[in-house]
């Protein structure tokens, strides 16, 4: 049974149809499985917030920016909102002050995201040349929904330039109301499995590093060719992914052997995987999950095409709907635990927080998140040059790589907030060593 | 269009080292002055500053309303004593406590402690005022505040060095936990003019030794040490 926004004043059939005959002050939405942990890691100089960009072949125009945003933000209710405290639990109130407002671009991406800043919304948008970029707190959705919402402002965008744009895939049309299914926390729909499987909890290797000074995110763009990687990765029978996680790992690898250490520790990385490909939903929420790859160099020195081979096997084992839905099981035990239920959220936030900075943050070396190959709508086309994902400020001292693709340009994004480049100078240099050709971009001040 | 030597990645237009190696870029046919701007913004950034400020104003008003209208009431009605002194030393420890919380959090920890310390003495000097004689305060009161600050200053100075997580925070404070007592026995009997022999102190002085030890074996020894993380886990 999907989980549909909530409202005090029940009109099921009005909430089934989608139209909007209640009174918007009556409907609030709970957050999903996933939501409920960012909000609890807020801190002064952390928000868990991402990052998407889309690179025009025209200078971006503010002004009609705005009113594309203004046009286009009502088809988003869950986008719309500001996150309050309840007794047990937060969730997500529509939220009708003006704004959000769009800004010129800044140094610094994905900067904390106070909940009572910016008039409340949880979004920001900015402009930079031919760059539009959407930031988002993860609370609201993942890089699916956020990507919808990018791709259906710029159709509106380009619609108000005179250039038409059909909604199709990630482009909505925004005269219509949105799907009640959009709405839903998909998780619970699938968390149905009969077994709660345990989870690795084991610490990993940490990416020690000189930390930068508050409000610094530092990024590292590699632009390549999509069909020279997938060449690469097939000379290694494997899929992009795969290589990339490899190169990913094996970067790792030699920076711990580089590094100081007095005992090796397994390298993992944390890759969220979107569930929509094996659960069908429409949900613009969050709706993915973490499966963790790693290499235990504890066991031996392991050759690039081996971690390769171990990359390859690990996906095709765990990457299938019947252990992601164990992992959802056992990711919504918790939440549907009564006891747990009735814990006051103050001592709910002290133990997550707690859990989090002891056995999760340390479970991942660094995080790495592939959206595939995007498409957009033919008309859409002409005007595109590229896209660019954020996987936005670590948590802790790391780096995370997020990678992007659009017709034949590939993005990897690196972003950290510590000053050493090594685990990308790694990664890259052997991308190259790969005879993959890669264009470096940065923000770094050199 | 240049390109690494070191990392043999081609290097945007306007970079003028390597991102990855910070190898300069030195290509003889563009001058040094000849980069073209950035692709990404140079302005940074603010989070905005989200206002405690109607927190603020209303916990100074109960405070300083509670302090004044206490006051009045001890000039004008109940004048038997200085009562109203506690009641207003009072107000001032709670808004010394909750200042880094609501007004102004980037205060250092150490000042923060700090100015907890001397609101406490504070009180305790407003309260002597309510006794016969303040020998109490300075020979008493004031030491053991100094003495409970030092040890809180502690903390935040050793986190600097050390990973304060359980077993080396219980050393800490059963190393504290003796010195302070010894250090309160003696400042007792000072104050009671009687000789400076140590008794219920020495007693809290051996068990926590025998503590220490254990914790420093504990933590020495990794064996042991995952052992009673096994056994204690939660």
């Amino acid at each position: 049974m999907p989980n549909y926004p909530h409202s005090t004043t029940r009109k099921p059939k009005q909430a089934r149809n989608g139209k909007s005959g209640r009174n918007k002050k009556d409907v609030w939405y709970k957050l999903d499985l996933s939501a409920i942990v960012y909000p609890t890691l807020q801190r002064r100089d952390f928000s868990s917030v991402y990052r998407l960009s889309v690179m025009l072949k025209e200078t971006v125009d503010p002004v009609l920016l705005q009113a594309a945003l203004d046009k286009t933000l009502p088809r988003f209710p869950t986008y719309r909102v500001a996150i309050r405290k309840g007794l047990f639990w937060r969730y997500l109130e529509p939220n009708t002050r003006p704004g959000p407002y769009v800004m010129e671009d800044i140094k610094n991406p994905c900067m904390p995201m106070p909940f009572k800043g910016n008039n409340r919304y949880l979004i920001r948008l900015y402009y930079f040349d031919r760059r539009i970029s959407l930031e988002a707190h993860h609370c609201l959705g993942d890089g699916t929904g956020g990507m919808c919402l990018l791709q259906t402002l710029t159709a509106a965008y380009l619609d108000l330039l005179g250039h038409p744009v059909t909604p199709e895939g990630f482009v909505l049309d925004i005269h219509t109301d949105p799907d009640p299914e959009e709405l839903e926390d998909a998780y619970m729909r699938y968390a149905n499995a009969q077994v709660c499987p345990p989870r690795p909890a084991e610490k990993t290797y940490r990416v020690r590093g000189t930390k930068e000074p508050f409000y610094t995110l530092n990024i590292i763009d590699g632009i390549l060719s999509v069909q020279e990687v997938m060449t690469v990765a097939r000379k290694y029978n494997a899929s992009i992914t795969e290589y990339l996680n490899a190169v990913l790992l094996y970067a790792l690898l030699q920076k711990q052997n580089a590094d100081f250490h007095i005992r090796l520790r397994p390298v993992r990385i944390a890759m969220p995987v979107n569930l929509r490909r094996f659960f069908p939903s429409k949900t613009l929420r969050n709706f993915i999950t973490m499966v963790y790859p790693s290499i235990d160099p504890r066991l031996g020195n392991y050759r690039f095409e081996e971690i390769v081979e171990h990359i390859h096997h690990y996906m095709r084992y765990y990457i299938n709907d019947k252990f992601l839905r164990g992992d959802i099981t056992t990711n919504a035990a918790t939440q549907r635990n009564p006891l747990i239920r009735i814990v006051p959220l103050f001592i709910k936030d002290l133990v997550v927080r707690t859990f989090y900075t002891k056995v999760q943050d340390k479970n991942s070396s660094a995080g790495l998140t592939n959206m595939g190959a995007l498409h957009v709508p033919d008309n859409m086309k002409p005007y595109i040059e590229r896209f660019d994902i954020y996987m936005g400020q670590p948590f802790s001292s790391r780096t995370n790589c997020a990678i992007i693709s659009f017709e034949d340009i590939l993005t990897i994004n690196f972003a950290s907030s510590i000053m050493e480049a090594d685990v990308e100078r790694y990664f890259f240099r052997k991308l190259v060593q790969d005879g993959i050709h890669v264009k470096i971009e940065s923000n770094r001040t050199l | 269009m240049s390109y690494c030597v070191n990392c043999g990645v081609e290097l945007e237009a306007s970079l003028k080292k390597c991102p990855l190696c910070h190898t300069p870029v030195v290509n003889p046919l563009q001058s040094n002055t000849e980069f073209p701007p950035s692709p990404y913004p140079t302005d940074k950034g603010q989070v905005e500053v989200v206002k405690r400020k109607d927190l603020g104003i209303l916990l100074s008003v109960v405070l300083s309303a509670t302090s004044i209208t206490c006051f009045l009431l001890n000039l004008l009605v109940f004048d038997a004593s200085l009562w109203s002194l506690t009641v207003i030393g009072c107000c001032i420890c709670l808004f010394v406590f909750t200042f880094p919380a609501i007004f102004y959090s980037k205060t250092p920890i150490y000042v923060s402690l700090l100015a907890d310390g001397v609101s406490v003495a504070v009180y305790l000097f407003l309260i002597s005022f309510l006794t016969s004689s303040t020998t109490w305060f300075w020979q008493l009161g004031l030491p053991i505040v100094v003495m409970l600050t030092v040890c809180a200053e502690v903390f935040p100075l050793l986190s600097r060095f050390f990973p304060l997580t359980i077993l080396p925070c219980s050393l800490c404070i059963f190393v504290e936990i003796p010195a302070f007592c010894v250090s309160l026995e003696l400042l007792i009997k000072h104050l009671l003019n009687r000789p400076y022999r140590i008794t219920w102190s020495a007693v809290v002085l051996t068990v926590c030794v025998i503590i220490d030890f254990a914790l420093i074996t504990i933590l020495a020894k990794k064996r042991l040490r995952n052992e009673v993380r096994r056994r204690l886990h939660f």
